[in-house]
C-alpha cells in the first residue's frame, strides 16, 4: 500500500469558478444533441435531402416545366422517354376518293399497291378488281396487318376489315415503322382462298402545317414547306395512355399524393399521441373509457364515412374528394397510434426515473414532456413512417373507385393504377409514379429511423 | 476481431431465417396448389381440346345470374341458354333463320302459325308441345315474374294487358289446336315476328317441372329442364360448368361434341389470355395491349363485330342545359369520333360511329346504311364555336357551361370520358365533370335523369332496324334522355305499323336524318371483338343475334394443324 504525501498546499481552498469553467465541451440541450446525432447519420441526411428534393419537385417543378398535365398529345400516345420525335410536314388529312384507273397496279397476283406514300394519317391500298380464275361476280377481300412478316397461311396478323371493293384506307393507330399488309380473297361463303398477297409498307410520321403552327412547333412567321422535318413536342419522361406529359403529371400528381401522404399521418398521429398519452397517464376508469371509445372508432368503416363526408361537404360526382378524404383519415385512423402510445406511457409511468423526477418536484407537464414523450418517440416515428405509404395508397385506391381526385387531376397512386394495365407494353407509365412513391416511402422510413435514434433519450450523448 | 464476429453472426442468422422462410412459403404454396387441385375435382386438368373425350373447354366472362329463360336479360345467360335450350326457330350457321322446334311456320299480318316437329323432346324423353311455349310466354308476362323483356311479347294479342295485370294470363292471344300446332294472334302487323323468336324469352318451359321447382326454376343444374343440344351436368356456382350432349335432342346429326367444359369463369383479360396460351381454353378475346404478342405468336386472329352501337346521349329534360339544340350541335361539331377510334381507343374492329343504325342492318335488299346513307358530320371548330355562342346567348350564360358526363367504370370508358372532357375543355372551354359509376348505378342515374351527357350503348334484340329505330320514341322506357319529338314519334309509328319494306326503310332513313340533324345523340363507334380460337376447332360461331359465342355445332378437326 503506497501512501501519498500530503502537503499543506493540498488543503487550500479552491478559487471559485476557476476549474469548473473549463468543461471539456459545451453543455448540449436535448434538441441540439439530437440534431448532432442526426447529422452524423448519413442515411438520415440523404433521406432528408430526398424529401426536400421531392417537395421542391412538386412545388417549384410546375413553375419550371410549364406543360399542362391535362393536354393530350394524341400523336405521341404512350411513348417512352427518349422516343423518336421526328415528324415530316405533309398535306392535311383529306377524305379519299380513289380513282383506280390513275394508279398503276403492282405486279403481284392481286395487284396490291400502295396508292399514296404511307404516313401516320392513313395507309391507302388499292388492288385489282377481280381474282383470276374466278367468276367476275362481286368478290370480297379480307385485309390483315402485321408487325412481323407473316410466316405461313392462317396467321396473317390482325384482321382489319372485310371489304367488297378494291381499295382500303387504314387509319387505325398508325405508328412510324414497317407494317406487313396481307390481302386475301374470299370465296362466296366468306372462307379464305389461297390467293393472298403480302406487302410491306413503311410508314412515316407526318403533321400538317396548320397543326404544327397550332401546337407551336412552327412560329407563325416561319415559312415551312412540305417534306420539311420537324420535331414533335418533347416529353422527357414520355407520355401516358392519352398522350399526356408524364413529367408534368408526376409534378402535379405529387402535390396531391404528398399532401395526403404527409398531412394525414401528421394530423392523425398527433391526435393519437395526445389521446393515447392522456389515456395512459390518467389510467384507471378514464383509461378504460377512452380505450373503449377508441375500439369503437376502429370498428367504423372507412369507406362509408368517406362517402358520408363527401355528401356532408356537398361534393358532387366528378369533383375532387381530397378534403373529405383528409378529414375521414384524421377522424378514423387515430386509434392505432393512440393505442401504441398508451401502452408505452403505461410502461414508462412505472419506471424509476419517472418516480425520481416526481420526487425531485417535476410537474406533470414536465414529466410528460421531458421523460415520457421522448421515450415514446421511437414508437411514434415508426408508426408515422408506416402511415405515409399507407395514406398514399389509400388515396390511390379511393381515386381509382372515383372517390379521390377527379380526372384529369393526376395523383401518383391513380397514375400507378392506370399504368399497371399496360405494364408489359409500356412499363414507364407504371415505373415512374411507382418509383416516386417508393422513394418517398423509403426516404420517410430512413429519416424516421434516424430520427428515432437521434431523439431516443436513452441513447443521449452516445455517438 | 470481436466486432467482426459480432456483426456477422446476426447477418448469418438473418440469411438463415430468409432461407427457412422462403422454403416454408414455397412448400406452403405447393401444398395449397395440390390441395386446391384435389378439391376442385381436377377441373384444372382439362385442356382446350380433348380429341379422345370429344370435348372442348371455353371460358365464361361471368356466371349467369340464373337460367330462367322468362327472366334472362344478359348476354351470358343468353349464351348458356342458347346451348341447352331451343326455341321455335334458331339462327343457323349461315346466319339465316331456320326451324328448330318448329318445322314450318307462316306469319300473316294478323296471325302467326307454327307447326312443331313431333320428335323434339325434353331431356327426360317427353315431347316438346305447343302448351310448353304458351306456358313460358304466359309466365314471362305475369306481373309477378317482372320480366324485363316482357315487352318483346307485346306483339301478341292482349299481351300488354296481361303484363299489366288487367287480364288473366289465359286471355293471351295464343292457342294450340293440337299439341303440335301453335297459333298466335298478333296485336298489330309485325313483319319480323319470326325473327324475334330467337330471343330466350320465347324458349319453352314445361309447366309441371316449373311448378315442381318451387320458385327455384333455373337456379341450378337440376332445376332446369333442357330441350337443346346440350344439358348442364354440373354447375359449381362462381367457378365452373359442364355441358353434356342431350341424348334426347332431336337433331343429333348436327351435334358433334360430347362435352363442353367451362373450367373458368373470369372477366380478367390477362388471365384468359394466359389460359389460352397454356392450352386450357379454346378461345379468348384480345385487348389492345395483347395484340403485338398475338402477332408474335403467329395466332390466327379473328374479328367479329358484335352489333352493339355506342353513343354519347344527351339529357333532353327541359331543366337541363343540354335541352338546348345549339349547345348539342356545338358538341356534335367538336368531337371527332374518327380521332377517338383510331388514336385513343385504338382497338381493331371498332368502326367510328356515323349513325344510330349499325352497318350490318339490312334494308330492302342492301344494307340499310347503303340504301339511306347517313349525313356526314364533319368536325368544324369554327362552326362549333358559333353554335356555342348562340347557345350561351339563348341560355343567358356569360361563361361556357359546365356539364356532367356519366360514364361506366371500365378502362375503355375511362379513356373515352377523359378524351371527351379534354376535347370539350381545350376546344370550347366547356368544363366536364366525369361521374364514374358501376353499371347498375349508371342505369339508375340514367333513368332518373341525373346527367347531362352519358356514354351509353345499345345492342340489338332482334334482327330488324326497329330494335334501334324506336329507341328515342317518347314512350320508350330506354329513352333515358327523355327525348320527346312529335315528328320523330310519327316516323317511328310508320316504321312500326306499315308492312311495305320500302316504306319502312325510308322511315328508318328519315329517323336517322332526324337524329343527326337535331343532335339527339352522337354515335361514337360500333364495337368489334378481336379474338383467337384454337385452330383445331371448327364452326365456332360468333353472332350478333343469338348465343355468342355458339359452339353447339362445333367439331374438332386436328388435320389442318
Amino acid at each position: 500500500m503506497s501512501t501519498t504525501d500530503l502537503t499543506p498546499a493540498d488543503f487550500q481552498q479552491l478559487q471559485s469558478g476557476a476549474a469548473a469553467a473549463q468543461t471539456p465541451r459545451p453543455s448540449l440541450s436535448y434538441w441540439a444533441d439530437a440534431w448532432r446525432r442526426l447529422r452524423a447519420n448519413p442515411r438520415a441526411m440523404i433521406s432528408m435531402s430526398l424529401i426536400v428534393f421531392l417537395l421542391a419537385f412538386v412545388s417549384i417543378g410546375p413553375g419550371l416545366w410549364r406543360v399542362d398535365p391535362a393536354a393530350q398529345d394524341l400523336d405521341q400516345i404512350g411513348i417512352g422517354p427518349g422516343a423518336d420525335r421526328q415528324v415530316t410536314l405533309a398535306e392535311p388529312f383529306q377524305q379519299w376518293q380513289p380513282s383506280i384507273s390513275d394508279i398503276a397496279l403492282a405486279d403481284n397476283p392481286l395487284g396490291l399497291t400502295l396508292a399514296m406514300p404511307a404516313n401516320t394519317q392513313a395507309v391507302r391500298l388499292i388492288w385489282s378488281e377481280q381474282v383470276p380464275q374466278q367468276q367476275p361476280q362481286q368478290t370480297r377481300y379480307r385485309l390483315y396487318r402485321n408487325l412481323f412478316a407473316p410466316k405461313d397461311t392462317g396467321s396473317f396478323g390482325l384482321p382489319l376489315a372485310v371489304v367488297d371493293r378494291s381499295w382500303f384506307e387504314d387509319r387505325l393507330d398508325l405508328q412510324p415503322g414497317t407494317y406487313h399488309y396481307t390481302l386475301v380473297a374470299l370465296d362466296a361463303d366468306g372462307a379464305e382462298t389461297a390467293s393472298a398477297v403480302t406487302q410491306a409498307v413503311d410508314v412515316i410520321r407526318v403533321i400538317s402545317i396548320a397543326e404544327a403552327r397550332q401546337r407551336g412547333l412552327l412560329d407563325a412567321k416561319e415559312t415551312a414547306e412540305l417534306g420539311q422535318s420537324l420535331e414533335l413536342a418533347w416529353h422527357p419522361l414520355g407520355t401516358d395512355y392519352l398522350g399526356r406529359d408524364m413529367l408534368a403529371r408526376l409534378m402535379y400528381g405529387g402535390q396531391v399524393s404528398l399532401f395526403i401522404g404527409i398531412f394525414a399521418p401528421l394530423a392523425f398521429v398527433l391526435l393519437g399521441v395526445i389521446y393515447g398519452s392522456v389515456s395512459g397517464f390518467l389510467g384507471g376508469v378514464t383509461d378504460q373509457a377512452m380505450m373503449r371509445f377508441a375500439d369503437f372508432v376502429v370498428a367504423l368503416p372507412f369507406l362509408l364515412f368517406m362517402i358520408l363526408f363527401k355528401v356532408i361537404f356537398g361534393i358532387g360526382p366528378g369533383e375532387s374528394g381530397i378534403w373529405p378524404m383528409l378529414v375521414a383519415m384524421i377522424i378514423l385512423l387515430w386509434p392505432a397510434p393512440a393505442r401504441l402510445v398508451r401502452g408505452q406511457i403505461l410502461q414508462i409511468r412505472e419506471e424509476g426515473y419517472v418516480s425520481a423526477s416526481r420526487l425531485l418536484g417535476g410537474t406533470t407537464s414536465y414529466v410528460v414532456g421531458r421523460h415520457m414523450l421522448p421515450n415514446t418517440l421511437g414508437v411514434i416515428l415508426v408508426t408515422m413512417t408506416f402511415q405515409v405509404p399507407s395514406a398514399i395508397f389509400t388515396e390511390a385506391f379511393l381515386s381509382f373507385i372515383g372517390m379521390g381526385v377527379a380526372p384529369p387531376t393526376p395523383s401518383w397512386g391513380a397514375m400507378c393504377n392506370e399504368g399497371i394495365k399496360s405494364m408489359l407494353t409500356r412499363p414507364h407509365e407504371l415505373l415512374f409514379p411507382a418509383m416516386l412513391i417508393s422513394i418517398t416511402v423509403l426516404a420517410f422510413n430512413l429519416l424516421g429511423d434516424g430520427l428515432r435514434d437521434a431523439l431516443d433519450a436513452r441513447m443521449r450523448g452516445s455517438e | 476481431m470481436l466486432a467482426l464476429t459480432k456483426n456477422t453472426s446476426p447477418n448469418r442468422q438473418l440469411a438463415k431465417f430468409f432461407i427457412i422462410a422462403f422454403a416454408g412459403v414455397a412448400a406452403l404454396m405447393l401444398t395449397l396448389h395440390y390441395a386446391g387441385r384435389a378439391l376442385s375435382g381436377g377441373s384444372s386438368d382439362v385442356s382446350a381440346v380433348d380429341e379422345a373425350a370429344n370435348s372442348i373447354s371455353i371460358l365464361l366472362r361471368d356466371e349467369p345470374p340464373q337460367l330462367d329463360s322468362s327472366r334472362a336479360t344478359d348476354a351470358i345467360s343468353g349464351m348458356v341458354l342458347g346451348h341447352v335450350m331451343e326455341g321455335l326457330v334458331r339462327m343457323g350457321l349461315d346466319s339465316r333463320l331456320e326451324g328448330a322446334v318448329a318445322k314450318d311456320w307462316e306469319v300473316t299480318p294478323t296471325t302467326a302459325t307454327f307447326w312443331l316437329r313431333d320428335n323434339a323432346k325434353w331431356n327426360d324423353g317427353q315431347p316438346v308441345t305447343a302448351a310448353d311455349f304458351i306456358f313460358a310466354w304466359q309466365t314471362a308476362l305475369k306481373p309477378e315474374t317482372a320480366s324485363e323483356y316482357a315487352f318483346l311479347l307485346f306483339a301478341i294479342k292482349k299481351a300488354e294487358a296481361v303484363n299489366k295485370g288487367e287480364l288473366p294470363s289465359s286471355a293471351l292471344g295464343v292457342n294450340a289446336p293440337d299439341p303440335y300446332t301453335l297459333v298466335i294472334e298478333l296485336e298489330r302487323p309485325v313483319p319480323f315476328f319470326d325473327k324475334m323468336l330467337v330471343f330466350p324469352t320465347f324458349y319453352p318451359i314445361r309447366e309441371d317441372f316449373y311448378a315442381a321447382t318451387n320458385g327455384r326454376f333455373g337456379a341450378d343444374a337440376d332445376q332446369l329442364l333442357y330441350n337443346g343440344p346440350f344439358q348442364i351436368s354440373r354447375w359449381v356456382h362462381g367457378s365452373s360448368m359442364t355441358f353434356e350432349r342431350n341424348p334426347h335432342f332431336w337433331n343429333q346429326d348436327e351435334i358433334h361434341l360430347d362435352t363442353i367444359h367451362v373450367p373458368y369463369i373470369t372477366s380478367d383479360g390477362t388471365a384468359s389470355l394466359n389460359f389460352f396460351k397454356d392450352g386450357r381454353i379454346a378461345s379468348t378475346g384480345l385487348q389492345a395491349e395483347n395484340l403485338t404478342e398475338a402477332m408474335r405468336m403467329g395466332w390466327q386472329i379473328r374479328q367479329h363485330r358484335d352489333g352493339t352501337v355506342f353513343f354519347l346521349e344527351f339529357n333532353h329534360r327541359p331543366e337541363r342545359l343540354t335541352d338546348n339544340l345549339n349547345l348539342r350541335r356545338a358538341v356534335q361539331r367538336v368531337l371527332d369520333m374518327e380521332e377517338m377510334v383510331y388514336k385513343v381507343t385504338k382497338l381493331p374492329g371498332y368502326e367510328p360511329g356515323v349513325s344510330l343504325f349499325p352497318g350490318w342492318l339490312m334494308g330492302v335488299s342492301a344494307p340499310l346504311r347503303e340504301e339511306h346513307p347517313p349525313q356526314k358530320v364533319v368536325p368544324d371548330l369554327t362552326a362549333a364555336k358559333g353554335y356555342l355562342a348562340a347557345a350561351m346567348q339563348e341560355l343567358n350564360l356569360t361563361e361556357p357551361p359546365e356539364l356532367v358526363l356519366l360514364a361506366g367504370d371500365n378502362p375503355i370508358s375511362n379513356i373515352q370520358s377523359e378524351w371527351v372532357q379534354q376535347s370539350l375543355k381545350a376546344k370550347l372551354g366547356i368544363d366536364v365533370k366525369i361521374d364514374k359509376q358501376i353499371f347498375k348505378q349508371r342505369l339508375a342515374k340514367m333513368t332518373s335523369g341525373d346527367f347531362d351527357l352519358v356514354l351509353a350503348g345499345w345492342g340489338p334484340d332482334y334482327n330488324d332496324p326497329l330494335t334501334f329505330g324506336d329507341l328515342f320514341a317518347s314512350w320508350n322506357k330506354n329513352n333515358r334522355g327523355r327525348y320527346n319529338s312529335a315528328a320523330l314519334d310519327a316516323l317511328i309509328e310508320i316504321a312500326q305499323t306499315r308492312l311495305e319494306p320500302a316504306v319502312r326503310m325510308r322511315a328508318f332513313g328519315d329517323i336517322q336524318q332526324h337524329l343527326i340533324e337535331n343532335a339527339v345523340l352522337l354515335p361514337m363507334y360500333e364495337r368489334g371483338v378481336t379474338y383467337v380460337v384454337d385452330p383445331r376447332i371448327r364452326q365456332l360461331k360468333r353472332r350478333v343475334i343469338g348465343p355468342d359465342p355458339d359452339v353447339s355445332r362445333a367439331y374438332i378437326d386436328s388435320s389442318g394443324e
